[in-house]
């Protein structure tokens, strides 16, 4: 458990007195240290801890607190951070947490500070952004409350319910298989087990005819989960913090990072317990092993003493629901359609095997790889070439936002899997999507791909949904737009953690001048930097003289040789000319085979070449013949 | 044109149908020569014909049923197995057929000299079976007389069960289709180039063709061992990848970048049409990886020096080294037989040996019950 320090515990007696929070400052000292725990009861396992507990504490402030985390690095042997996802961190770009983006990894035996005003409101999660780090559990939830929602007294209580998969080994024991050779496909790890709660098999308790807000939190690696409760609808009131109008559902499908709030009115018997349904979506999975437990059943607990029926599913894949779709949402604030944008910037998404065998994620044939030194402090170090994208380097996939822009990305899939992407520091307006969520969700996976048509596509909706997260369908295509009104780098990438480390992922420059302007880097960031040895200023080469030198800068691995290349043709060449070098010899030997007829083929006309032999032969035959002539007879 | 041609069965089978036949041919010439002349009893002549063509109808058949039961054996049992992890079956069963083309291929231009070989080995073993079987066995004395049927049917069943083996190990990867259409035109082809060489025809271009089809056949071997060391490392890579390599098909992904030496997306000879062929007479991958290459290489580089080694031999009598190895061979125990034969025979010998058959056939010691000994024959040759 997370030891809230004095402060931190003295604002909290304040909140518990006046139901009106002020502004407060809440801190949260994290040591992060290996401990085991085996949540899913098959295997007991090294997972990240905070303060030698898991699961992590899940961080609590009201809108507008201060966020302090002290976080230490105590695991030894790996680099650590943390992101705090969905946090806006407008003028705090040095607080978001992706390592070589926003701040250096925090090595071990260093305390990195993050401190940050939370202006905003809703349901988040905080997980290590470090490589191959979180899905070894470090990722919890990050509640911010706010009693003045349009739904704050509609309801009695509220549960945070996080679903995960789960790895029974290390995620850097696994990778060296996954980014290898021997998987060209780049088929993603499958996970042992599907978490709820950490836990399995849990319980929500519940009174009856109550209203309840449950938020949701997909805070997994790679599988997208399908939610339901059996006999309850629900009602939607907010995305990814984002409050919408309330929205009636049955059926939520949850990727990756994502989070809906629900309000869950409970029923008017305590008779029964009701199965809480989620289904993993094994459609992404690239086979599905005998033992791997697809649906789990928790339950909504109205009686402890009644019966916990297990989840009746009804369907034969998960596919085959029916999940609500996000884009039909309205934003309760009823932000309209942004302006025709400033910046439109298309990419597509492509999966391919580069030089080393390995599969990699492709934005415009670009496969993120981190520059050399944190791009942040590329810009802060830069002066007035900041906004020439040259200094960032070609493999960081730097785009650089004007300041104010109207931005419009239209991601086009290339791939035939599903890919969950997030912006950080900002959520984004959903304008355009397809196929939509739904029976039609998948019906571009097996054809060919369909990019987005600027001149001919569905009306945009007048008050679009925004979040932070938004699915790419497989073979699909969105379109979203977004004010670049929050100066820093933010990191655009796949949620699935597979296919960031795969590079699937590029790094909006936005703002860099007011970046300069605004922004002033901590020195415990400073310091944390130095122990690891990492530079903080210089280009993405780490070239602090001429920024636009980019020489040695980290670079991803090269394309394929394409057929020939003058290795193979000497190859062929040499085995050509072995072969006929052979058969040279071969006809020379089969030539010289021409001598023998001399001796031997006089067989049938009788052994002319034997001589004495001959003579004595043939006399012998015929004196043979006479005897037995008479001997036969 | 490959989906029913096997190439290396073709000529395995042309090969060993040759050899039979040279063997046969060489038989009959011994009759002739001895027993045929025109001053001769056609009687017993035409008999003892008559044996060698019973003899060898008689191999023949009893390596058809062999073969059969073999070759059906093999499909119906094997196949379960070897689909289970083809690569290293084909890879397996390519070694083992580029081994066997390997050492019967050069035979193949041996032609003449194959007849002087077999024209001594029939004289050896019609010495032999005067010398050593005595009248009184049943058995020996049935085979004396029976010699020439003998002779050609162990002949004939003996090549024939070797082409059924090897063509086995050859095609063991090949589907069954393949089979019929190359087995039938190397016999036929076999039969037919027998005959002109018994004949006596045009001795160059005979062994033109002749060195022409052991051309194609060692390439077709040397591609062979190229595909064995390929099937073999890509059965290493596709274990280690798993199911999915072949969902790839040709393209990246479906092979080992390591061991590449060049991939080209196309050309495939299991999926694009045509390419089969080259993939069959030249041992064609569209990815060739270093093991493919240099064995390819080296597998030539090994018939070069094969072929000098031999040709060298023929030359000057022996190689270099032949004698003391040969010597020293002969001290270890279990190879001293086989070290003495090989250093007893000269050429003076061979001749003495055949001019023995010879006169042991004239002799008509096949031909009657009562045994004319050995001793008869020595004297009369005194």
């Amino acid at each position: 458990m997370a030891r809230l320090s004095h402060t931190s515990l003295w604002m909290f007696m304040v909140f518990l007195f006046s139901s009106y929070c002020t502004a407060k400052t809440v801190t949260y000292d994290f040591n992060v240290t290996w401990v085991t725990a085996n949540p899913d009861g098959l295997k007991e396992r090294k997972v990240i801890g905070v303060n030698n507990q898991w699961p992590l504490p899940v961080i609590e402030v009201n809108r507008g607190d201060q966020l302090v985390v002290n976080m230490h690095n105590g695991l030894g042997d790996k680099n650590a951070s943390i992101h705090f996802h969905g946090m806006y961190q407008n003028g705090t770009n040095e607080m978001d947490g992706p390592v070589m983006v926003t701040q250096c990894p925090v090595p071990p035996g260093a305390t990195f500070t993050y401190n940050f005003t939370v202006n905003q409101n809703g349901t988040y999660w905080y997980h290590c952004h470090a490589d191959y780090c979180y899905p070894d559990g470090y990722r919890q939830a990050l509640i911010v409350h706010d009693n003045k929602s349009y739904f704050a007294d509609q309801y009695e209580e509220e549960f945070t319910v996080t679903v995960s998969d789960w790895y029974h080994e290390l995620i850097e024991g696994i990778a060296p298989d996954f980014l290898s050779v021997y998987n060209p496909t780049g088929a993603e790890p499958i996970p042992q087990s599907f978490l709820f709660n950490d836990t399995l098999n849990s319980n929500l308790k519940v009174k009856p005819n109550t209203t309840y807000l449950i938020r949701l939190i997909n805070i997994g690696a790679f599988v997208a989960q399908y939610f339901y409760i059996e006999g309850h609808n629900f009602t939607i009131v907010e995305v990814d913090g984002v409050y919408t109008e309330p929205t009636e559902a049955e059926i939520l499908y949850i990727a990756i990072a994502q989070r809906y709030a629900i309000l869950l009115t409970t029923k008017n018997t305590t008779d029964t317990n009701y199965p809480i349904v989620t289904i993993a979506d094994s459609v992404l999975l690239d086979k599905i092993p005998s033992d791997l437990k697809l649906n789990q059943t928790n339950w909504l607990e109205y009686n402890a003493e009644a019966p916990h029926p297990q989840a009746d599913i009804t369907v034969e894949v998960a596919s085959d629901l029916n999940p609500h779709d996000d884009m039909t949402l309205i934003p309760h604030d009823h932000m309209p359609l942004l302006p025709d944008p400033d910046y439109t910037i298309t990419l597509t998404v492509n999966m391919e095997n580069l030089d080393n065998g390995a599969s990699y994620a492709l934005l415009n044939n670009i496969s993120y790889t981190p520059a050399k030194v944190p791009t942040i402090f590329s810009v802060l170090s830069s002066g007035s070439l900041a906004t020439n994208s040259l200094v960032y380097g070609e493999f960081t996939h730097p785009l650089v936002l004007n300041h104010n822009d109207v931005v419009e990305v239209i991601l086009n899939n290339n791939d035939g899997g599903s890919h969950p992407f997030h912006l950080h520091g900002h959520t984004f307006q959903l304008l355009d999507r397809a196929p939509s969520y739904g029976p039609t969700f998948y019906d571009y996976k097996d054809g060919s791909p369909v990019s987005y048509d600027a001149f001919n596509h569905t009306a945009f909706p007048q008050y679009p949904m925004r979040r932070d997260t938004f699915v790419l369908p497989p073979q699909g295509y969105f379109v979203i737009r977004f004010v670049a009104d929050n100066p820093g780098v933010w990191m655009f990438h796949c949620h699935i953690d597979w296919h960031l480390s795969q590079g699937l992922g590029l790094l909006f420059i936005e703002s860099p001048q007011q970046m300069q302007e605004r922004l002033t880097i901590p020195q415990n960031h400073l310091d944390v930097c130095r122990v690891g040895g990492i530079p903080t200023e210089g280009n993405a080469a780490a070239n602090s003289v001429d920024y636009l030198d980019l020489k040695g800068q980290n670079a991803q691995v090269g394309w394929l040789p394409a057929g020939f290349t003058s290795g193979g043709i000497v190859a062929l060449v040499f085995s050509v000319v072995s072969a006929v070098m052979g058969v040279a010899f071969l006809v020379v030997y089969g030539l010289s085979d021409l001598k023998f007829k001399g001796k031997g083929g006089g067989v049938v006309e009788g052994s002319q070449g034997e001589g004495a032999g001959k003579e004595v032969g043939s006399t012998t035959v015929r004196e043979a013949y006479r005897d037995n002539g008479d001997e036969v007879r | 044109m490959s989906n029913v041609f096997a190439p290396s069965v073709f000529f395995i089978v042309f090969r060993e149908v040759l050899e039979s036949v040279i063997i046969i041919s060489v038989l009959l010439s011994f009759l002739k020569q001895c027993l045929g002349q025109p001053d001769q009893d056609q009687t017993i002549y035409k008999r003892l014909v008559r044996q060698v063509w019973f003899g060898t109808l008689a191999g023949v058949l009893v390596c058809l049923i062999i073969g059969g039961a073999f070759i059906g054996a093999f499909y119906g049992v094997g196949k379960d197995i070897w689909s289970q992890s083809e690569d290293l079956w084909e890879g397996i069963f390519y070694l083992i057929a580029t081994v066997i083309i390997t050492f019967m291929g050069l035979a193949l231009l041996r032609i003449n000299k194959m007849k002087e070989k077999w024209r001594l080995k029939i004289a050896h073993s019609l010495v032999d079976k005067a010398k050593h079987h005595s009248a009184k066995s049943w058995l020996g004395a049935w085979g004396k007389r029976n010699a020439l049927f003998i002779l050609p049917f162990i002949t004939t069943l003996r090549e024939g069960v070797e082409a059924v083996v090897f063509v086995g190990g050859v095609s063991l990867g090949l589907p069954a289709a393949q089979f019929p259409l190359p087995v039938v035109t190397g016999l036929l082809a076999g039969v037919l180039i027998g005959y002109l060489i018994y004949r006596g025809g045009n001795v160059l271009s005979i062994q033109i063709f002749l060195i022409a089809s052991t051309s194609v056949l060692y390439l077709i071997a040397a591609g062979m061992f190229s595909k064995a060391v390929w099937s073999l490392q890509f059965h290493a890579f596709a274990k280690k990848v798993g199911s999915d390599v072949a969902e790839t098909g040709s393209g990246p992904g479906s092979y080992d970048i390591n061991q590449s030496v060049w991939h080209v997306n196309c050309c495939n000879p299991l999926i694009d049409n045509g390419w089969d062929v080259f993939y069959a007479l030249l041992g064609w991958q569209n990815s060739a990886t270093y093991g493919s290459v240099i064995s390819y290489n080296v597998y030539w580089i090994g018939i070069m020096m094969a072929v000098a080694c031999l040709l060298y031999e023929e030359r000057t009598g022996s190689l270099p080294l032949k004698n003391r190895i040969l010597a020293t061979l002969a001290k270890v125990p279990g190879l001293k037989g086989w070290a003495k034969k090989k250093q007893d025979v000269s050429a003076e010998h061979a001749a003495e040996v055949v001019r023995q058959g010879q006169v042991h056939l004239a002799g008509g010691v096949f031909d009657r019950s009562d045994s004319s000994s050995l001793e008869d024959i020595r004297q009369t040759e005194k």
